[in-house]
């Protein structure tokens, strides 16, 4: 072995990395509360969104002046910007029905558009309009849900057959860190919650698997070794022996995805948010979790000499 | 030597896939999705009604008929797909130019029926009487509140309209309902609870229910529940009126068609299939003196009175206001009634320009990270890292390739799906490399290093990579349009970026494993010092 290479020794300082890791999860879990709640997409919730480019140049309380003559202030209104931009005439605006509905009918969408029309002028051809039932989100989120226990259910069997069991619990723990460390950033910046970042929590949970199952295939290829030095030895040799290549791929994955989060339109942005904590979290627990918490394991109900 | 030919015969393999990928990518454009391009999704949801139990058959049935009904608005490429994980039925038309209409039309149940039309409400006060209107949204029947009463008369058309029933609204549950015509509600007042509320239910003819899911208001018989008669708008004075329960429905209609009556008024003419017209001369046989309203989709469009029995199967639908309705009312009876009604779960419509400018950005994005990809690996890895961009291009063509040519919608999680499997694409290269290293580190040879390497490094990206393709397969399977698309080019990157690192990359560093400049340490990124 080459001497004058970096060894860190991250299992001896286990203590720290999770209380780390428990400090950031309680950040998102306050921010959930102080936010009051996730901010749900319209997909979600249900409802009308529309977004259209005023002819002229106006401002969000100009917007909700008119709305709120008509009876519609509090629907939400935020300027869309693309990249680079730091003005536009392209508004989106989320009205929320009255009576029983969240939705309004197309009655009312006209009147609201000719409402603005009148006062502020609007392109008719609409950028964007659209409208959910509010029964359809729990169908949304239902299935969002059955996704995400099948694939890690489907994790959980695959790595026990081709492990053992603890390493597919510790690595479903370390996806459950992975998510909670994304969700809880969602909620502290008070960020839209929509289909796409459903979408962007499964990959997250794919990336932040590829990062642990690499360790712990060199967990298992070192294991023999337990016996002269120890499991906690072995472990931490295979997370070092791993960490070039951990960090590597972090970067080269980021590079795109930190270009999507510069660059990308609003849309994008979202998705490539997601992605990008998942990706800094994924790498920080594939190193200073699942590995931590597989020696933990191990020191609970000892199989290879501690 | 055998060796020698197995990585001949993968590179061969590689190259063929490759100029298949670059003529496919020539030829067939990318399929933009919808949120990309620009147009209108309709998510719609069957609602199971009694004796109309949501069914496969019936499904694709619906989905005929939606694609008949948008083929008569003249809308180009529409794309009906059955979500079979829900039984909704999407819909995605090019273009937001038509989607009103559209969503008018396609919603549209076309249920053609012919029931007796009991009666209609008005409300009088002293001489002036008024309609009395229904909501089927929120199932409200409205009337002025000062009215003295409101009453169902029999024919709102005949000179003496005559009283034969009243409306009752139940102060305590606020529950309505048809009594006698010789109920009198102020009476009742006068009676004392207990004993009242026994005289005045002897009145009761039907008491009123609204169905949330289909609204519809129907009468009920209070005595053993059995449905009396439904009340609908008449659309030729926007009254509510009350019809008896369906003698006869559209499906036993053999043709509809548009055009004028003797009298020069616009008419749809119909006539019957022989099943059919025996039904309806048995109708008009057992009716005589009666209306006989005919509904389309919960509206009474006409309700001639029947003065003799008809035999031959033939009748009209007046009250028409232009000959294009009259057209449009007869193509959709020709099209045919949806087997169930459909209610709007979703309906999407997105501007041409929103996805135009997100492509862009996107495939901007996502070249600058491949150069920046492709510089740090060669800083990093050395010659390996000119082996990894070449896998990389492959990469990118063969995907590129496979997506133009299965036809699949590239879509907005779809580019941050690709943008994010160029990463891991590196990442299987990654993990070849620094094992390659590391076993060279250890003063084996570059070639024995690249072989040993190699062995480790299969078998974790085999397992990495699994994982991924589960979380892909979970996606496409719950997902819905753009999450289905995403999954897509996942499993896809996941699976080539797979294919190119542990075949044609290991083929080319074995291939070329003897070349001096191979087998110099450098080339893998270890310097000599080190290898003692």
């Amino acid at each position: 072995m080459n001497r004058k290479r970096l060894h860190f020794n991250f299992i001896g300082r286990s203590k720290i990395w999770f209380i780390i890791s428990a400090v950031v999860i309680l950040t998102g879990v306050i921010g959930y509360f102080i936010q009051g709640g996730f901010n749900f997409g319209i997909d979600f919730l249900g409802g009308t969104l529309i977004e259209i480019e005023f002819m002229q140049d106006t401002e969000t309380e100009e917007i909700r002046n008119v709305l709120f003559d008509i009876g519609y202030g509090n629907s939400i209104i935020r300027q869309s910007l693309t990249p680079g931009q730091t003005d536009s005439n392209r508004y989106i605006i989320q009205i929320k029905g009255e009576g029983k509905g969240k939705e309004i009918s197309p009655g009312e969408k006209t009147k609201i558009l000719d409402a603005l029309d009148e006062d502020i002028g609007i392109n008719p051809q609409l950028l964007q309009d659209r409208t959910v039932s509010p029964g359809f989100g729990s169908i949304l989120i239902r299935n969002a849900l059955i996704a995400i226990a099948i694939s890690l259910a489907g994790i959980l069997i695959y790595v026990w057959i081709r492990f053992e069991f603890r390493f597919g619990a510790t690595a479903i723990v370390t996806l459950a860190h992975d998510v909670l460390v994304t969700l809880g950033v969602y909620a502290i910046l008070g960020r839209e919650i929509n289909t796409s970042t459903i979408a962007a929590l499964l990959t997250i949970i794919g990336y932040s698997l590829n990062d642990t199952i690499v360790v712990f295939d060199r967990i298992r290829e070192n294991t023999p070794q337990a016996r002269k030095m120890g499991y906690a030895g072995v472990v931490n040799d295979s997370v070092n022996m791993t960490l070039t290549r951990s960090i590597n791929t972090s970067i080269t994955t980021l590079f795109p995805i930190v270009l999507l989060l510069i660059l990308g339109t609003a849309s994008l942005k979202d998705f490539a948010l997601a992605l990008t904590i998942g990706i800094i979290s994924g790498t920080y627990s594939s190193i200073f979790f699942a590995s931590p918490l597989l020696v933990a394991w191990n020191n609970r109900f000892s199989k290879y000499k501690k | 030597m055998r060796n020698k030919k197995i990585n001949i015969i993968v590179l061969a393999i590689f190259i063929l896939i490759i100029g298949v990928s670059i003529y496919y990518i020539i030829t067939e454009p990318i399929n933009r999705g919808l949120d990309l391009k620009g147009g209108t999704q309709i998510i719609l949801k069957p609602v199971e009604s009694e004796g109309s139990e949501v069914t496969g058959k019936k499904l694709d049935e619906a989905m005929r008929i939606i694609r008949d009904r948008i083929d008569y608005l003249g809308i180009s490429e529409p794309l009906v797909t059955r979500d079979t994980l829900n039984n909704n039925i999407v819909i995605q038309l090019p273009g937001v130019s038509k989607s009103e209409r559209a969503l008018e039309v396609i919603g549209k149940t076309a249920q053609l029926e012919f029931r007796i039309l009991t009666g209609t409400l008005i409300s009088r006060s002293g001489q002036n009487t008024e309609f009395v209107e229904f909501d089927p949204e929120t199932g409200s029947i409205i009337y002025d509140e000062n009215a003295e009463e409101v009453i169902l008369v029999d024919n709102i058309y005949s000179a003496m309209p005559i009283k034969i029933g009243v409306l009752y609204t139940d102060p305590a549950t606020g529950e309505i309902y048809l009594m006698d015509k010789d109920f009198d509600p102020n009476e009742k007042t006068d009676i004392g609870e207990d004993s009242g509320k026994q005289i005045w239910e002897e009145y009761i003819l039907g008491k009123f229910e609204y169905n949330e899911y289909t609204h519809e208001m129907n009468l009920m018989s209070v005595d053993d529940n059995e449905m009396l008669g439904e009340l609908l708008i008449d659309s030729r004075t926007n009254t509510a009126s009350l019809v008896g329960p369906v003698l006869l429905i559209g499906n036993k209609l053999s043709k509809a068609g548009a055009g004028y009556d003797s009298n020069g008024r616009i008419i749809v003419s119909l006539s019957f299939k022989d099943e059919g017209a025996g039904i309806f001369e048995e109708i008009t046989r057992n009716n005589i003196g009666e209306q006989l309203a005919i509904v389309l989709d919960e509206e009474i469009k006409s309700a001639p009175s029947i003065n003799n029995t008809i035999t031959g199967g033939d009748a009209v639908i007046e009250g028409i206001n232009s000959l294009d309705e009259a057209s449009y009312i007869a193509e959709i009876l020709n099209i045919g009634a949806l087997p169930f009604t459909l209610i709007q779960e979703d309906v999407n419509i997105i501007g041409p320009s929103l996805g135009e400018d997100s492509l862009n950005k996107g495939i901007f994005a996502g070249i600058i990270g491949l150069i920046l990809i492709v510089i740090f690996m060669i800083i990093y890895y050395r010659g390996l890292g000119l082996i990894s961009t070449l896998g990389l291009m492959i990469y990118v063509l063969v995907f590129w390739g496979i997506m133009a040519g299965i036809g699949a919608a590239l879509t907005l999680p779809g580019i941050a799906g690709i943008i994010l499997t160029i990463g891991m694409a590196v990442d299987a290269n990654v993990i070849i490399f620094a094992r390659i290293r590391e076993e060279g580190r250890k003063g084996k040879s570059p070639r024995i290093a690249i072989g040993d390497g190699f062995k480790h490094a299969s078998r974790t990206i085999v397992d990495a990579n699994v994982t991924t393709l589960i979380t892909a397969a979970a996606l496409f399977y719950f997902g819905t349009g753009p999450i289905k698309g995403f999954a897509v080019t996942l499993a896809l990157g996941v699976g080539i970026s797979m294919a190119v690192s542990l075949l044609f990359t290991r083929s080319i560093l074995f291939m070329f494993s003897g070349l001096p400049v191979v087998a110099s340490p450098g080339f893998i990124g270890v310097r000599k010092k080190e290898e003692q």
